[in-house]
C-alpha cells in the first residue's frame, strides 16, 4: 500500500513538472513575442557587366522586422564611383515596389572609369538623417568571352575570364561560373556539373553532353557563360548563338483547321449549319408572317371595292 | 375583372383610350427628357474626348454600361413571359398585362442595343461586325439575337394593336384626333372581318411560339458573353439558366411596377384589379425562389471549394468591399420579396408596387455585381499598373448616360402609352362578350 502511494506521488510530481515546464516555456515564449524586434535595414549593391559592353549597378534595399522581410519602396539613393564627391556621382536613383533600383555608369565618368583597374562603388541615402544607410563594394575590371570547339564531332564550350592588372588583361584563375544553354530565362548547364572553375589561363571548357536540344526554326540556340556574385569581379554575362539545336518545325497546318477560334472564313461547318438554320428558320417565319399581314391588308381592300 | 361585367362597350372604349398627359404626366415626361438630355451631353463628351472620360481602364473594360445592358436584356424578357407563355398556356387573366409587358419589352430591348453602342469607343466600328464578323463569336450571336428579338417584339406589339387602332379611329375622340393620320397608316385596312381575324390570330400564335426560344436565346447568349470567358465568377456552366431565371424575375417585377403606375395614372382599377396583383405576387414568389436557387448554385459551390482564383472574388462579395451591395441585392431583390409576398396582404397593389421596385432595383445592382467585381479579380495578378486600375467607380458621364438610358426606356413606354391603349380594348371587349355569352 505504501509502495503504491509512493508510486502515485512520483507520477504526480512528474506530471507537475511537465505542466510547470510547458507553462514556463510558454511564458518565456510569450515574453519573447511581446518584445518587438527592432527594424533592421539592409542595403546591397551589385556590379554587372553584360557582354563586356553594358556596365551597371543594381541596388536592393529591404527591411526586416517581426513581420518578415519587406522592400524599402520609393527610397532615394545616390551612387558614386570611388568617393562620395559630387563629381563622382553616377546617378541618384529611387527604389521601385520591390525595393530595387538600377544605375548605368554614365559616359561623363569615363575618365574616372579609365583611370584605374579597381573601383569602389558607394550607395548612400542623404547623410545626416535618421535614415542613414550606406553600402560600398570594390571590383576589379574584368571581361568574359565565350567560344566553341568541335573536335572529332565532340562539341565543347570554352569561356575565358580576364581581369585588368597594371593596364594589362591577365587571366583570372579560380573563378566559378555557369556555362550552358539559355533555357526558360535561365542557364541549363552544358555538362554534368552545375558550375565550373577557370584554370590558370582563366579558361573553363565544358563538353556539351546535352545534344538534340530543340532550337528555333533554323536550329539556333543561345549559349551563355555567367559569373555570379564574385567578390572581386562582380557579375559577368556573355552569350553566343550557335546552330547546334534541332530545328523546331512549327505546325502551321493548325491555321487551316476549322475551329471556334479560327478566322471568319474557317468557321466549323456544324456551327455554320446551326447558325444559318436558326437564322433562316426564325427570319423565314417572320417573312412568312409579313406576307400574312399583307394578306390581311389585301382582304381589307378587296371588301371595300 | 371584378366589376367589368357591368361595363358597356362605350365605357370600356372610353376608359381604355389613350389619355392626354395631365400636369403630373407633363412633369414626369419633362423629368425623363431632362435626364435624357444630360445623358446625351455626357455621351457627346464621351464621343468628343473618348472613353477616357469613363473610369473604365485596362482591367474593368465592362463597367456600368454592360451592367445596364444585361439589366435591359433581362427586363425585356417579360414580353415573352407575359404575352407568349400566358397566351399559349391560355391564362384567363392575362389581358390587362400583355400590352404593358410588350411595351416594356420594346423599350428595354431598344436601349439594350443602344447601350452596347455607347460602350464602344468607336461606335462607327459596329459596322465591322457585319462586314468582318465571325459567326464563332458570342458577340455576333448577341447582335443577331437582339435585332431579331426587337423585330419580333415590335411585330407582336403592332399586330395586337391593329384592332385597337381601328377602334380609336372610329371613335374620333379629341384625344386621338391629332394622330389619326398615323393611325390610318397603321390600321386603316382592318375591317373586323372574320378572315382577317383568323389570319391575325394565326400570326399572333406563331409569333408567340417563335418569341419564346428567341427570348431564351437572347439572355442565354448574353450570359455566354461572360461564361465563355475564363474568369472567376463567370466560369460557370450554369450561367444560361441563372440569367434566364433572373430575367424572368426582374421582368415580372417591372410589369408589377408598371401595372400599379398605369392603374393609378389612368384610373384603371376596374381593369387591373387586386386579383391581378395577387396572381403576379404568387408568380414573383415562384420566380424569386427559382432565382435564389440558381444564386445558391452560383455562389455556394465555388465558395465550398474556394479555389485560389475564386477566393478573392468571393471574399470581396461576401465580406469585402462589395458585401453591402451584394447582400442588398440578395436580400432586397429576392429574400424580402419572398417573405412579403407569402402573405395575402403583401400581394395588395401598394405592397406589390414597393416589392416590384425592390426587385427591379435589386436586379440592377445584381447585374453590376456580376460584371464589375469579376473584372477586378483577373487570374493573372494586376502588376505595374496605376493605382486607379485597381478600383472602379463610374464617372459622372457614365452615371449620366446610364441614368439617361433608363429614363429613355421609361420615356418610350410613356410615349407608347400616350398614343396607344395600355390595355387591349379589342381583347377586353372580346373577353366581355365571352363572359356575357
Amino acid at each position: 500500500m505504501k509502495k503504491k502511494n509512493q508510486h502515485n506521488l512520483v507520477q504526480l510530481l512528474l506530471f507537475g513538472m511537465l505542466i510547470f515546464f510547458f507553462a514556463g516555456s510558454n511564458i518565456v515564449e510569450a515574453q519573447e513575442k511581446s518584445e518587438p524586434q527592432p527594424v533592421k535595414k539592409y542595403l546591397t549593391l551589385k556590379y554587372f557587366n553584360v557582354a563586356n559592353r553594358q556596365q551597371y549597378l543594381l541596388l536592393n534595399a529591404i527591411t526586416k522586422d517581426d513581420k518578415g522581410v519587406s522592400p524599402q519602396q520609393n527610397k532615394k539613393f545616390s551612387i558614386y564611383i570611388d568617393s562620395n564627391d559630387p563629381a563622382n556621382l553616377i546617378a541618384t536613383v529611387t527604389t521601385n515596389k520591390m525595393g530595387a533600383a538600377k544605375a548605368f555608369i554614365p559616359p561623363v565618368q569615363k575618365a574616372i572609369w579609365d583611370s584605374s583597374a579597381k573601383h569602389i562603388f558607394l550607395a548612400e541615402t542623404d547623410m545626416g538623417t535618421d535614415d542613414e544607410q550606406t553600402q560600398e563594394i570594390e571590383i576589379i575590371k574584368s571581361k568574359i568571352t565565350i567560344d566553341t570547339l568541335n573536335e572529332d564531332g565532340v562539341r565543347s564550350i570554352t569561356a575565358q575570364v580576364m581581369k585588368l592588372e597594371n593596364s594589362e588583361w591577365v587571366p583570372a584563375p579560380e573563378v566559378e561560373l555557369k556555362i550552358g544553354i539559355v533555357r526558360m530565362g535561365k542557364i541549363l548547364s552544358a555538362g554534368d556539373e552545375p558550375t565550373y572553375t577557370t584554370d590558370s589561363s582563366g579558361i573553363a571548357t565544358v563538353e556539351l553532353t546535352k545534344d538534340s536540344l530543340p532550337g528555333d526554326e533554323n536550329g539556333n540556340y543561345i549559349l551563355a557563360a555567367k559569373v555570379e556574385d564574385n567578390d572581386e569581379l562582380g557579375n559577368l554575362f556573355i552569350e553566343k548563338t550557335v546552330n547546334w539545336g534541332v530545328p523546331n518545325q512549327i505546325d502551321k497546318t493548325f491555321f487551316n483547321q476549322r475551329t471556334l477560334w479560327s478566322t471568319a472564313n474557317r468557321t466549323p461547318g456544324w456551327l455554320l449549319f446551326a447558325a444559318y438554320a436558326i437564322v433562316i428558320g426564325v427570319w423565314g417565319t417572320l417573312i412568312y408572317l409579313i406576307f400574312q399581314l399583307l394578306k390581311i391588308k389585301r382582304l381589307g381592300r378587296v371588301k371595300v371595292k | 375583372m371584378e366589376k367589368s361585367n357591368q361595363l358597356s362597350e362605350e365605357q370600356i372604349i372610353q376608359d381604355l383610350l389613350p389619355q392626354k398627359f395631365g400636369r403630373r404626366g407633363m412633369i414626369w415626361t419633362a423629368i425623363l427628357i431632362l435626364f435624357c438630355l444630360v445623358g446625351a451631353y455626357a455621351y457627346y463628351r464621351q464621343l468628343r474626348y473618348g472613353l477616357v472620360v469613363t473610369h473604365m481602364r485596362d482591367y474593368v473594360s465592362w463597367g456600368i454600361y454592360i451592367s445596364n445592358f444585361v439589366f435591359f436584356v433581362a427586363i425585356s424578357l417579360v414580353g415573352s413571359l407575359i404575352t407568349a407563355i400566358f397566351r399559349l398556356a391560355k391564362v384567363p387573366w392575362r389581358t390587362p398585362l400583355t400590352r404593358i409587358s410588350e411595351m416594356i419589352a420594346i423599350s428595354a430591348i431598344t436601349f439594350a442595343a443602344l447601350i452596347i453602342i455607347v460602350d464602344m469607343g468607336r461606335p462607327e466600328r459596329l459596322l465591322n461586325l457585319f462586314t468582318h464578323g465571325r459567326i464563332q463569336s458570342p458577340i455576333l450571336w448577341d447582335v443577331i439575337v437582339i435585332s431579331t428579338y426587337f423585330c419580333i417584339s415590335l411585330f407582336l406589339l403592332y399586330v395586337t394593336l391593329i384592332p385597337d387602332i381601328k377602334i380609336m379611329m372610329n371613335v374620333k375622340d379629341k384625344i386621338t384626333k391629332p394622330f389619326h393620320k398615323i393611325y390610318r397608316w397603321l390600321a386603316s385596312f382592318w375591317k373586323d372581318q372574320s378572315d382577317q381575324e383568323k389570319i391575325r390570330d394565326r400570326i399572333i400564335t406563331i409569333l408567340c411560339i417563335t418569341i419564346i426560344p428567341v427570348a431564351f436565346c437572347i439572355h442565354t447568349v448574353t450570359s455566354w458573353l461572360f461564361a465563355t470567358t475564363y474568369r472567376p465568377g463567370w466560369d460557370s456552366t450554369n450561367f444560361g439558366a441563372y440569367f434566364v431565371s433572373g430575367a424572368f424575375l426582374v421582368g415580372a417585377g417591372g410589369v408589377v411596377v408598371a401595372m400599379y403606375a398605369f392603374r393609378r395614372a389612368y384610373k384603371l382599377e376596374r381593369y387591373i384589379t387586386d386579383m391581378h396583383f395577387d396572381k403576379m405576387g404568387r408568380m414573383l414568389v415562384l420566380l424569386s425562389l427559382l432565382y435564389l436557387y440558381f444564386n445558391v448554385n452560383e455562389y455556394l459551390i465555388p465558395a465550398f471549394k474556394m479555389k485560389k482564383s475564386e477566393a478573392s472574388h468571393l471574399t470581396q462579395l461576401f465580406s469585402g468591399e462589395y458585401a453591402p451591395m451584394f447582400w442588398f441585392a440578395i436580400l432586397v431583390g429576392m429574400i424580402i420579396p419572398i417573405f412579403v409576398l407569402l402573405f395575402k396582404k403583401g400581394r395588395k397593389p401598394l405592397p406589390m408596387f414597393i416589392v416590384g421596385i425592390m426587385v427591379v432595383v435589386g436586379a440592377w445592382f445584381k447585374r453590376y455585381l456580376i460584371v464589375t467585381p469579376t473584372l477586378l479579380h483577373p487570374l493573372l495578378p494586376m502588376q505595374e499598373v496605376p493605382e486607379s486600375y485597381h478600383i472602379y467607380f463610374p464617372s459622372w458621364e457614365e452615371w449620366s448616360i446610364s441614368l439617361g438610358s433608363l429614363a429613355g426606356a421609361l420615356l418610350i413606354i410613356t410615349i407608347l402609352a400616350r398614343y396607344f391603349p395600355v390595355i387591349s380594348i379589342f381583347k377586353t371587349l372580346e373577353d366581355e362578350k365571352e363572359k356575357s355569352a
